[in-house]
């Protein structure tokens, strides 16, 4: 009787820890049944790969709900930096001032929205739904300036190839956004369980007055979540580029706030903070991504893409409940 | 006649006596005064008249009727009304929506008839003598508009028993006259209170009658004509508190926190020198200023006056950062709000802090920690297994030592302990105690916060008592008493000075 107890809570402790590793596991292996023979080493590069821009948009929403708010502006600033980080590209013909000022510019971003949120103490969900209609139209509007019709890498650089290279190659296979997203999800681990600042972003979601009380200034605390998400939506918005040569601010990003949320739910992160881990976060996304491909090579409408997302991102929730939904009805039964 | 006979009544909760064949009664048209010190048996008590729980033995009549299985709802029908501490009033709604709320007087077409209620509702302010405007919203009420709304809510509905549980904690001198004349107005048109209260001038000024209870027990009743405010008190606290010695005289250091008027939220004037080395006191009704002032000290809040002195240089007031930085700590009253972090292990918890004394040197060495955890866990006699073992998974008293463990590990030389043994067992509570001693021994410097005296005769070299914002009176050691601290934390000597 022990032991099958014993055994019950060893299964019941690991599902409670890995569940979005099983969760994109079981994803996984109906993309694998489906492709069949087709499969090759690209195909299954191709999941981390097209879950780099989003994966590491994700990491700093994760971040930011890990602390108890939440930032809906994530895709209109992957289309504002992104759009004028073409526009430097393109004036200096060089990657280098491209990237430092992508991240300069999502750090800006990141400022206005935890200025706001943390100091002013707005909400932020307000906070961040008004900046994400700024953003976007503000892309739009320095486009529409230009008279271009969506903001273009200029081809005949001599710095355009080694740019595409950045976005679009392999190192031994593997892609190079795929090495860049381990080498983000590994910063981002360290900073979320080995740094005094990781430990208050927690302290923060798991019960904010005590965290006060223990010293944590949590405004500046919040102030530098948003300041970290906008360094990485900064990196984002640079690899986009790399990789698709064109920011559209019309389509660009657009629905990448709810894909992120999505991606840290699935991820095991609780929506009201302070529990969940940093590595689910890239699992979460990528199961995303798969259903992308699986849709694609059904060869189904992908009009009815948005209905599966939805659907799966239900049963992740109701698989992570289990055990709570279990409890309740063995309550009610007993009552 | 009396209106309410209850004779004989017994609760357990979880085999423990909380009420032991306690009988009280209430005469129509008086205040009673129900009085006993906290944990007494008093919210149990009234409790099972107001139908929350339910008595294990004994008899309840009203109004000559018994009542059995009363239940919240059938004492409200039989005219008891019960005004709580936090008030039941809605804030979005307007006063004669409240009033009238599950009540509403409808026309023809059953439609609420609007201009009835507003005219039924000035009426009954007009009787009660409240100026309260019926189309106005509560929630632009002040907190004593808000209690007499409650009150005139009860009257409506016909109630015959009002039962005050400390109805004045949040009201100022002038608020509390006007309540008090209106009870007053009331009682002579025959309507009977049950007043509960610690302010032994509120007493004297409103009950006719009052009944003792201590630990669960009938004491004594009487008229309060012929009581005096030393008696009630000694018989509410009872003789021959026995305890365990743990207390050590030792040598003083300088003056390291000293206050000169100084003045903030929930306090003012305050003017204390506490030595290095002391373990000092604090006590007061709740809401006195004790709490309040150790968060000001702390940083919680700001001090609007006079000056605070640590280690003999001003403080930044406002700051807890700075305060942690000069060596402060404060261990939070309302562990599970101000102090628990929940999804956070006992290593964690105990980190959280020290984390915070410096961004520098962000890398957090586990071993490092892990070691110091180890010793403190040792120091304390915390109860786990394993430091990665979420914090609620402890008991209360264990969770209590993580948090002061949490201080401990941020080195600092000044620690507020705010009500330190709330909710947890006799064990540990002697425990901590012992531990104040040992701390101040080491030369820390501590302050307990406890409306708890014997707490405070056990480890205090002095006891500062604290009545509505301000310090009333300071007592060395040998001065410490249950009575006399009950005494002055009531402002019962006033009384006295004024019958004398």
């Amino acid at each position: 009787m022990k032991e099958t107890n014993k055994g019950a809570t060893f299964v019941k402790e690991v599902w409670h820890k890995y569940n979005f590793i099983l969760i994109f596991l079981a994803i996984f292996a109906v993309f694998l049944i489906i492709n069949g023979g087709a499969t090759t080493m690209t195909t299954v590069m191709n999941i981390p790969r097209h879950s780099t821009v989003i994966g590491i948009i994700a990491l700093g929403m994760g971040l930011i709900i890990l602390t108890g708010d939440i930032d809906l502006s994530v895709g209109s600033q992957l289309a504002l930096v992104g759009g004028l980080t073409v526009m430097v590209f393109n004036s200096t013909n060089s990657i280098l001032t491209a990237l430092v000022f992508a991240i300069f510019m999502g750090v800006v971003l990141g400022l206005i929205n935890g200025i706001l949120v943390g100091l002013v103490k707005m909400p932020a969900f307000i906070v961040t739904l008004a900046t994400m209609l700024m953003f976007r139209s503000i892309a739009q509007t320095v486009m529409n300036n230009h008279n271009w019709t969506i903001y273009q890498l200029d081809a005949s650089l001599s710095q355009w190839k080694p740019l595409w290279v950045i976005g679009n190659s392999s190192v031994l296979r593997v892609p190079i956004l795929v090495l860049i997203l381990i080498g983000v999800v590994a910063v981002m681990t360290y900073l979320s369980t080995s740094t005094k600042f990781g430990k208050k972003v927690y302290a923060i979601g798991s019960n904010e007055r005590a965290a006060q009380l223990s010293g944590i200034n949590v405004s500046l605390s919040r102030v530098m979540v948003f300041v970290i998400a906008g360094v990485l939506i900064g990196i984002a918005s640079f690899l986009y580029v790399a990789n698709v040569g064109s920011v559209d601010p019309a389509t660009s990003g657009k629905s990448y706030e709810l894909y992120a949320i999505a991606g840290v739910v699935i991820g095991g992160i609780s929506m009201s903070g302070g529990k969940g881990r940093i590595l689910g976060i890239v699992f979460g996304s990528m199961s995303f991504t798969i259903i992308d491909k699986v849709i694609n090579a059904l060869g189904m409408n992908p009009l009815i893409n948005d209905t599966i997302k939805g659907a799966i991102l239900l049963l992740a929730i109701a698989v992570q409940m289990l055990p709570i939904i279990t409890q309740k009805l063995r309550k009610a039964k007993n009552t | 006649m009396k209106i309410l006979q209850m004779n004989d009544i017994s609760k357990q909760f979880f085999g423990v006596t909380v009420l032991d064949h306690v009988s009280f009664d209430v005469e129509e048209g008086e205040v009673h005064a129900l009085l006993g010190e906290n944990g007494a048996g008093k919210s149990t008590l009234m409790n099972i008249l107001g139908g929350v729980h339910q008595r294990d033995g004994g008899s309840v009549e009203f109004c000559g009727k018994a009542m059995e299985n009363i239940s919240v709802k059938s004492a409200g029908e039989a005219g008891i009304a019960f005004v709580h501490q936090e008030l039941n009033v809605i804030n979005d709604l307007k006063v004669y929506e409240n009033l009238f709320l599950n009540q509403e007087i409808l026309g023809k077409l059953r439609h609420l008839n609007k201009k009835e209620m507003i005219r039924q509702a000035q009426e009954l302010f007009t009787r009660l003598g409240v100026d309260i405007d019926p189309n106005e919203m509560v929630g632009n009420l002040e907190t004593s508009r808000k209690q007499l709304l409650e009150i005139a809510k009860a009257l409506h509905a016909e109630a015959k028993l009002f039962i005050l549980d400390e109805p004045t904690t949040a009201l100022n001198n002038e608020e509390i006259e006007h309540m008090f004349g209106i009870v007053r107005r009331l009682k002579a048109e025959g309507k009977s209170f049950i007043f509960i209260s610690h302010k032994m001038p509120e007493i004297f000024a409103l009950a006719d009658r009052y009944t003792i209870l201590r630990n669960g027990k009938f004491i004594s009743a009487g008229n309060i004509s012929e009581a005096s405010p030393e008696g009630i008190t000694k018989q509410m606290v009872g003789e021959g508190y026995v305890n365990q010695e743990v207390y050590e005289s030792r040598p003083l250091g300088e003056p390291i926190l000293e206050m000169e008027n100084l003045s903030g939220p929930g306090f003012h004037d305050v003017s204390l020198s506490v030595r290095q080395g002391e373990v000092l006191g604090f006590t007061g009704l709740k809401g006195a200023g004790s709490s309040d002032l150790m968060q000001a000290i702390f940083g919680v809040t700001s001090i609007s006056g006079g000056t605070l002195k640590v280690w003999g240089k001003p403080a930044v007031s406002g700051t807890i950062h700075k305060a942690m930085k000069n060596k402060i700590a404060m261990l939070a009253a309302n562990r599970k709000e101000n102090s628990v972090i929940p999804e956070m292990t006992l290593i964690e918890n105990t980190y959280i802090a020290e984390h915070c004394l410096s961004n520098r040197h962000q890398h957090i060495h586990k071993k490092q920690e892990l070691g110091k955890y180890d010793r403190l866990k040792q120091l304390l006699n915390i109860k786990a297994e394993s430091p990665n073992d979420l914090i609620v998974s402890l008991s209360g008293g264990n969770q209590q030592k993580v948090i002061l463990g949490r201080w401990l590990n941020t080195e600092a030389e000044i620690l507020l302990l705010d009500n330190p043994t709330q909710g947890i067992d006799v064990g540990a509570k002697a425990e901590i105690y012992k531990l104040i001693q040992d701390l101040a021994k080491q030369g820390k410097t501590i302050i307990v916060n406890t409306l708890e005296i014997p707490e405070i005769q056990k480890v205090a070299d002095r006891c500062v008592v604290f009545y509505h914002g301000s310090i009333q009176d300071v007592l060395e050691r040998e001065e410490i008493t249950e009575a006399k601290v009950m005494l002055l934390a009531t402002n019962a000597a006033a009384v006295q000075a004024e019958q004398g």
